[in-house]
């Protein structure tokens, strides 16, 4: 398989539908598959972020443990978009997982760079 | 050009799976080629032969089955999002002492690996989310 760069941007809260989980699983086969992966989390998906998860009450995985174990399948380029974290009172502290907070601008110049793009 | 497409909305769930479908076959139109469509999420139960349409709409399932067989598209289903869902073929049928399968031919039952195939294998990648 050729190497990509590969932008996964997840828009999907954690929990109310198995989007998000799914869309994470695919994230790590890319890491898996060795491919030049970065993550964007935007509008409502930048509550999988958020520290203080349990999804065990609802029966469900903890997403934020699925995106903290990114990195060990070498992804490790995560981003956050600024506008959807302040919309929602969500500052850096309130984030279980380190990512870049990025502006739309810089948000513009990741999506560009890639050679695909993968919505969730 | 080679163009890959994601189906991520179910039949009659969302609109995502009747437009990636208008989609390939103006894709298909224009003299690109499309090598794989990958259904993910709720787009897997576009897969199932137990779906019966009303008489006067057009079933999704048989569109993707005439693109699969006028244009060799293949219909990748992913293995994880189908078997959760009760889309199955004989194989995994068997393997989990199911009553039967649901999974139309010629839809692939596959793993997720075949997603970055196609996203690394094509020049365009297209989602069609729910």
């Amino acid at each position: 398989m050729d190497t990509r760069r590969i932008l996964f941007l997840l828009r999907q809260p954690p929990y109310g539908s198995s989007q998000a989980l799914e869309a994470l699983e695919s994230v790590l086969v890319a890491g898996v598959f060795e491919q030049q992966v970065s993550v964007l989390f935007q509008g409502d998906g930048v509550w999988q972020l958020v520290d203080g998860q349990d999804g065990t009450a609802l029966g469900r995985r903890t997403l934020g443990k699925v995106v903290k174990a990114l990195p060990q399948y070498d992804v490790t380029a995560l981003f956050a978009c600024a506008d959807s974290l302040a919309r929602r009172g969500l500052r850096a502290e309130d984030l279980a997982v380190p990512v870049e907070i990025v502006d739309t601008a810089r948000q513009q110049a990741l999506i560009a760079g890639q050679d695909a793009v993968v919505n969730d | 050009m080679i163009v890959a497409i994601a189906v991520h909305g179910a039949p009659y769930g969302s609109q995502a799976a009747d437009s990636a479908l208008r989609f390939a076959r103006a894709a298909l139109a224009a003299g690109h080629r499309i090598e794989r469509v990958f259904f993910y999420h709720d787009g897997v139960h576009a897969a199932s032969a137990l779906a019966v349409p009303p008489q006067d709409e057009p079933s999704p399932r048989d569109g993707w089955i005439e693109l699969a067989d006028q244009h060799g598209v293949e219909l990748a289903v992913c293995i994880a999002a189908a078997l959760k869902r009760g889309i199955v073929n004989a194989e995994e049928a068997r393997r989990y002492e199911l009553p039967g399968a649901s999974a139309a031919e010629p839809f692939a039952i596959v793993g997720l690996g075949q997603l970055l195939d196609a996203v690394a294998g094509s020049d365009r990648f297209v989602t069609f989310a729910a």
